[in-house]
């Protein structure tokens, strides 16, 4: 290269010194339109935004790097325009850009991890009650971002997460858990934004509790410890880690107290006649024979006016137990394998949802062994359209004693095993990945019986076999559209028999 | 006159390059497409034709644009035919405008072509001209304008290869307007001001993508008129100014 | 005569920016070049020529020294008018055919129709182009076509001073020659010729006035006779008496002088005293002067000899 000393003819010198001023003056002019374009140009990107197609609010910008080959960083442009509206609270312009991220860059995994708990969670009622038709496009998201992604844990990790904190799905949850604990992270750094690998088996354990498998539940309290003291040494001034490691150590005891306490009564009598007797409270100054819990599960459901339903009743039950209340169409269960199996290219490509189906979840809490919510869906036509094509609705009002808080549990044990109500609002839940620990005095469940002094653990787990059903209180309605509506009352005489699970 | 006839040159020339064909030829074929895909496509098919049409467009323009603009000066310099253009009463701002206009001429006809083929499809399905179509390739015409002043602006003093990478990448970084726009109220001062430099700074492409909204026929543009105008306005006083730049660099450079 | 070309100290550096070194690729350059002669600028390969034309037409800038031509500055637009330039190897427009290349540069020089188409027509027919080539796209033109179509454009304005770089440089014997009479032929029309190039034979024949330049400086300068004069004689004389120190004391005259055989000695000189005074030797040995023959030096001679020089002294 070479550059020159250079003597330029005088008309050279003369034209830049006049040009230089008015190329400054034409730049400023230029920027000046700008500023008068820009109000116009956002106004119609607003404009845009309102129509919600497979492209979203895209500008052809964001088009075009993906079509020269940029898909990455097309997807992580995207990204950034999505936060915006995640800001500005616009939560459906986000489905389809988490849509075209997902099929512009399949290795974003923020992208799926924070999809599918936008669709899980941000799409509420009124009243902030979940609209649960969208849990299963935000689940298979995460599904096929595990399907491709498999060496990142922190989308199983979610899926787990999901089903437990979400759908109660405990089983669900464990295998999400076991396959992220099995996933070989990708990424050997120390930045683990999503909670994998670190609390996996943090959650794994409090999930194996839910399920009332606490032999394996103990174990993983011990492995997350194990986790936790190994990050403790390696960062001895985390807080984070001190704090999750004291809880495990505390969790870890509280079960073992609990376990032993629960499965030990130790007057257990033999003559004790009802086939529950697990649970021991003996009432102050009675006989210390241990009873089962009666719960006295008497729900009443009242059609107030048009799609405003009243949940009321009593339940013999500590204050911070919970009743579910769950409204569908009458084949919505029915027909959830098909929805599951049947996945239409809608949801898949749009997240789009079945306007005519109708489901609404809301757990109420007790005081004072009673209950008492109003429940007003008449604001939400858009999430309870009441137009399924039987024009029959189920109310189901359930307690379910696993997902309930460990001192509501003390009361009737992890699975419900001490609790007695009228046989007819007693549903066994009997299916085998939904199996607890096995009784252990053989009387009520079907498990060896206990020496009183040994806590199962990890050799034991290989031989125990799960068989303690869950024992949920269940009553179901069945409601006509007039009931719904307001037009025509409820009465007993709507409770029919319960389905099994 | 210099400068028509330079322009009219340079015309021939760029017309005889095989690879400009490829561009008109492709984007025609597109366009022609789009009621095939229409057809195929379950979304409304005058969408997916309207979209295809100016997307067709605004992509083979794009290359046309900088294939043909990004070898007026080196072919000349190359080939030497400079020397005996600029060695006979030719000023040096007279060639550069000469090479320019000639350039734009071609990526006009380009343009034009393959806006009548849309136009034409157009009236072949919906049985009427819309106007806002009509607009839609208009900005692109002055979208393609301020490319091809940037592109002969770089070529001053940057080799082909150098003026590809960095006409293309101001262009996109251009386009990204509804980004840059944002980025300038950005909390971060840094961000904001970097966010500034290229809103105003850069060249605006972004300015000129009114595609998504002309294509839903729900959407309107308030005062079309005066937001045709003042984008114009902004392609041309951008233009004059890279050109005036342009003729600067090249008065003082040693062909 | 007014000089047509007048350059003042024109010098041109270059600094290498990676060795960090200055080249000077003219060096403070002094050159009068006369109306309406053929002027013959010599140089090997990268001594300066080009460089030194470019600067004059304004297409490079100089870093000191001032020309003028035909009396106006070097760059000043106006005097283009009555330029012309033939680049050394140019490949044109090939896509465009002979006349409308024509036709295009006459535009540049602003001459209207039907004037234009008037002027195109005898440029193609004095450069001897075959009519029917005229019409014919330039990528299928021979050398010796491409040639005569540059020298061609270079008269569309009718100009009064040419520079043609190497204008007959790799071209078959006749289009050389034939080319080389119409370069001669412009003295006749009066145009001033600058004619850079290292085709020594035709530079001979047809310039009146030729210079020498060699890494950027001028060498030498003159009109050709004088650069080729001052001629040398080869003397060669004969005599028994070689035996007994002829030789030696017509050595010790002229020591390029050199013995052939035992009775001949031959030696080279421009000067008569020298002559007179060997042969004065001779006769005076018995000796015989065998013959005195003239030796006419060409400009192949002069331009080896001076560059050689030049060489010697670095």
């Amino acid at each position: 290269m070479a550059s020159a000393i250079k003597k330029f003819p005088s008309g050279v010198q003369a034209r830049r010194q006049k040009a230089l001023p008015i190329v400054f003056v034409l730049l400023l002019f230029a920027m000046f339109m700008q500023s008068r374009i820009d109000p116009m140009a956002r106004e119609m990107r607003q404009e845009e935004d309102l129509f919600i197609t497979a492209t979203g609010s895209l500008n052809n910008e964001f088009m075009l790097l993906p079509l020269l080959g940029f898909r990455e960083a097309a997807a992580g442009l995207l990204w950034v325009r999505c936060d915006e509206f995640f800001h500005s609270g616009d939560y459906d312009a986000i489905l389809p850009l988490v849509r075209l991220i997902t099929w512009l860059d399949p290795h974003a995994d923020n992208v799926f991890i924070t999809g599918a708990w936008h669709l899980a969670y941000n799409f509420t009622d009124s009243s902030e009650r979940s609209d649960r038709r969208y849990i299963i496009p935000a689940h298979e998201l995460l599904k096929e971002g595990i399907r491709k992604n498999p060496r990142i844990p922190d989308i199983s990790f979610e899926l787990g997460w999901q089903n437990y904190d979400k759908t109660k799905d405990f089983s669900a949850a464990i295998a999400a858990f076991q396959k992220s604990i099995n996933t070989i992270p990708w990424k050997g750094s120390d930045d683990y934004p999503y909670g994998a690998p670190l609390k996996t088996h943090h959650i794994l354990a409090h999930a194996y509790t839910k399920l009332g498998r606490i032999p394996d539940a103990m174990m993983e309290w011990k492995r997350a410890l194990q986790r936790s003291t190994e990050q403790l040494e390696k960062d001895p001034k985390s807080f984070t880690f001190k704090s999750m490691h004291s809880a495990e150590e505390r969790n870890l005891a509280m079960l073992a107290q609990r376990f032993a306490d629960r499965y030990t009564a130790t007057g257990h009598s033999p003559t004790n006649p009802t086939p529950y007797p697990a649970v021991l409270i003996p009432p102050p100054g009675t006989d210390k024979t241990p009873r089962p819990w009666n719960m006295s599960f008497r729900p009443i459901v009242l059609s107030v006016r048009k799609n405003v339903l009243k949940m009321a009743g009593r339940i013999n039950m500590a204050d911070g137990a919970r009743v579910d209340i769950r409204l569908t169409d009458w084949e919505y269960d029915l027909k959830e394998k098909e929805r599951r199996k049947n996945i239409s290219t809608k949801m898949l490509e749009r997240f789009d949802v079945d306007s005519a189906t109708t489901i609404m979840q809301e757990s109420i809490s007790v005081r004072k062994n009673k209950y008492e919510r109003e429940i007003d869906m008449s604001k939400d036509t858009k999430m309870y359209s009441f137009k399924n094509k039987s024009k029959l609705y189920r109310v189901v009002v359930s307690f379910n004693p696993r997902a309930t808080s460990p001192h509501v549990q003390d009361r009737h044990g992890y699975s419900g095993e001490g609790l007695i109500d009228r046989p007819e609002v007693i549903e066994y839940d009997r299916r085998p990945e939904f199996m607890g620990t096995k009784l252990i005095d053989g009387q009520g469940g079907e498990g060896p019986v206990w020496d009183g002094k040994t806590i199962p653990d990890e050799k034991n787990i290989k031989d125990e076999k799960y068989g303690q059903p869950n024992r949920m209180l269940k009553v179901t309605l069945k409601l006509s559209e007039q009931q719904i509506f307001g037009l025509k009352p409820i009465s007993a005489k709507d409770i029919v028999p319960n389905e099994a699970p | 006159m210099i400068p028509f006839a330079i322009a009219q040159q340079t015309v021939r020339e760029a017309l005889r390059r095989r690879v400009m064909w490829i561009f008109l030829v492709s984007g025609v074929f597109l366009i022609a497409m789009g009621p095939v895909f229409g057809f195929l496509s379950p979304k409304d098919s005058q969408t997916v034709l309207r979209s295809l049409g100016l997307a067709a467009i605004l992509l083979a323009g794009l290359f046309i644009t900088i294939v043909t603009c990004i070898y007026l000066l080196p072919v000349e310099i190359e080939r030497r035919t400079i020397y005996t253009v600029l060695s006979k009463p030719v000023q040096r701002y007279q060639f550069i405008l000469g090479k320019f206009m000639g350039g734009f001429a071609v990526v006009f006809i380009n343009i034009v072509a393959m806006g009548i083929v849309f136009l034409a499809m157009l009236w072949l399905q919906e049985k009427r001209l819309p106007p806002e179509m009509f607009i839609g390739v208009v900005m692109t015409f002055f979208q393609m304008l301020l490319l091809a002043a940037l592109t002969i602006f770089f070529s001053t003093f940057a080799t082909p290869v150098v003026n590809f990478f960095l006409s293309f990448g101001i262009f996109l970084v251009g386009n990204m307007s509804s980004v840059t726009d944002s980025l300038t109220s950005n909390n971060n001062p840094l961000v904001s001001n970097a966010g500034k430099v290229i809103h105003y700074l850069l060249p605006n492409f972004g300015n000129f993508n009114i595609q998504n909204s002309i294509i839903h026929p729900t959407i309107e543009i308030k005062n079309p008129n005066v937001f045709l105008f003042q984008n114009m306005i902004y392609a041309i006083v951008y233009s004059l100014v890279l050109l005036t730049l342009a003729v600067l660099i090249f008065d003082r450079r040693e062909v | 005569m007014a000089a047509a070309i007048s350059i003042d100290g024109l010098t041109k550096k270059y600094i290498d920016v990676w060795q960090k070194m200055e080249v000077t690729a003219v060096n403070n350059l002094h050159l009068q070049v006369e109306e309406g002669e053929i002027f013959g600028f010599l140089g090997r390969n990268g001594a300066g020529k080009t460089t030194t034309i470019k600067m004059l037409l304004g297409l490079i800038f100089p870093t000191a020294g001032d020309a003028t031509l035909l009396g106006k500055p070097m760059g000043d637009n106006n005097v283009k008018q009555d330029l012309a330039y033939l680049p050394e190897e140019t490949y044109f427009y090939d896509s465009m055919t002979g006349w409308d290349l024509m036709d295009y540069y006459g535009r540049l020089f602003r001459i209207p129709e039907p004037e234009r188409s008037r002027r195109v027509k005898i440029c193609l027919e004095k450069v001897q182009l075959q009519p029917e080539a005229w019409k014919r796209n330039i990528r299928g033109y021979s050398k010796g076509m491409r040639q005569r179509i540059g020298i061609a454009q270079a008269l569309i304005n009718d100009p009064k001073l040419l520079f043609l770089d190497e204008p007959t440089s790799g071209l078959d014997p006749i289009a050389h020659s034939e080319l080389r009479d119409i370069v001669a032929s412009l003295k006749d029309e009066g145009k001033t010729v600058f004619l850079s190039s290292h085709q020594l034979a035709d530079v001979e024949l047809i310039c009146s006035r030729v210079a020498i330049i060699h890494r950027g400086k001028l060498l030498t300068t003159g009109t050709i006779r004088d650069l080729i004069s001052g001629e040398r004689k080869e003397v060669t004389v004969t005599s028994q008496a070689l035996q007994n120190g002829l030789y030696e004391k017509i050595h010790s005259i002229v020591p390029g002088a050199q013995r052939q055989g035992n009775e001949l000695v031959r030696f080279l000189s421009d000067d008569d005293d020298t002559i007179s005074a060997v042969i004065d030797i001779v006769r005076g040995a018995k000796g015989k002067v065998l013959s005195i023959v003239p030796q006419k030096r060409t400009l192949e001679d002069v331009f080896v000899e001076t560059v050689r020089k030049e060489e010697g002294e670095l």
